[in-house]
């Protein structure tokens, strides 16, 4: 059992061939590039949603953190849209495999510290040791600021994989146990049946605050930075 | 647990690299937002006729200080 439960999350490849790069390019075919002045309604909705997300988000920022709006706003798209599609049967979600999210996270948490170390290095170095500690405390204190800088951004990976992931062997376990109730005694498996489609509408709302989540702590090692 | 397994991960990577940072960016920094459009203050600017482009003291009889 345990082969077949684990058995999405392998990365496809037929034969060799990089199979997954066609799946993890499918989410940009979604969101057209706008070429007019007045574009039809999808891109005028997801025009609207941008801008809803950016104000939200990128206001906090000065003027040099709202130079990764960008970077942030298709971050927030691609997460949001790979969640969202891995939630259809029998598909597969690139944001499960641990090596993505990593290569996602470990860049941008970088890039943010190392933009704060290079233009504020006192202010930078100044997070290690929150305010007003009692002097006997400090040597401890800076090493676990440190720990749990460095922790950053393998907390941000491992939590996205770990949800996500989490969330679709949930899936796969109540479906197959409704499928398996359903001979033995089918009030059982309507009970069971409720709860998956409760389950699926918590997962439609993990996709999305994910993918929110990921990109606001982003924007939170920005601020922290710039 | 499959995602654990190294022999994949450059292959990933480098797709999730491609898609995020090269062809999600260039699809949303194609898109135009424009200004609402505002109302713009229609004043003609006022045309001199003939005669008031050199004042005389003769055109304007009732502003002497008499």
């Amino acid at each position: 059992m345990n082969e077949n439960l684990f058995a999405s999350f392998i990365t496809p490849m037929m034969l060799g061939l990089p199979l997954v790069t066609l799946i993890v390019l499918f989410p940009s075919l979604l969101f057209p590039t706008s070429n007019r002045l007045i574009n039809n309604r999808l891109i005028s909705l997801q025009q609207w949603i941008l801008q809803l997300v950016s104000k939200q988000m990128m206001s906090i920022h000065n003027t040099k953190g709202q130079t990764w709006t960008l970077m942030l706003m298709s971050l927030i798209l691609f997460i949001g849209s790979t969640n969202l599609l891995g939630l259809l049967p029998h598909s597969f979600t690139p944001t499960t495999q641990l090596s993505m999210n990593l290569g996602m996270a470990i860049p941008l948490w970088a890039g943010a510290v190392i933009t704060g170390f290079r233009n504020k290095t006192k202010a930078s170095l100044a997070h290690f040791l929150p305010q007003g500690t009692p002097t006997p405390l400090i040597p401890m204190l800076v090493i676990i600021e440190t720990i749990s800088l460095f922790i950053q951004p393998v907390a941000l990976a491992v939590r996205l994989t770990a949800n996500i992931t989490a969330g679709h062997l949930l899936i796969h376990l109540i479906g197959g146990a409704t499928l398996a109730l359903m001979n033995i005694n089918i009030t059982t498996a309507l009970i069971t049946f409720i709860i998956l489609i409760l389950l699926t509408i918590l997962e439609f709302a993990v996709a999305m605050i994910q993918a929110y989540v990921f990109t606001l702590l982003v924007s939170l090692y920005l601020h922290d930075n710039t | 647990m499959p995602q654990l397994d190294t022999s994949t991960w450059l292959t990933m990577i480098m797709s999730m690299f491609l898609v995020l940072f090269i062809i999600f960016q260039l699809k949303i920094s194609k898109h135009n937002f424009y200004h609402n459009p505002e109302l713009m203050t229609t004043k003609a600017p006022k045309q001199n006729t003939p005669w008031e482009t050199k004042w005389t003291k003769i055109y304007l009889p009732l502003l002497l200080p008499l």
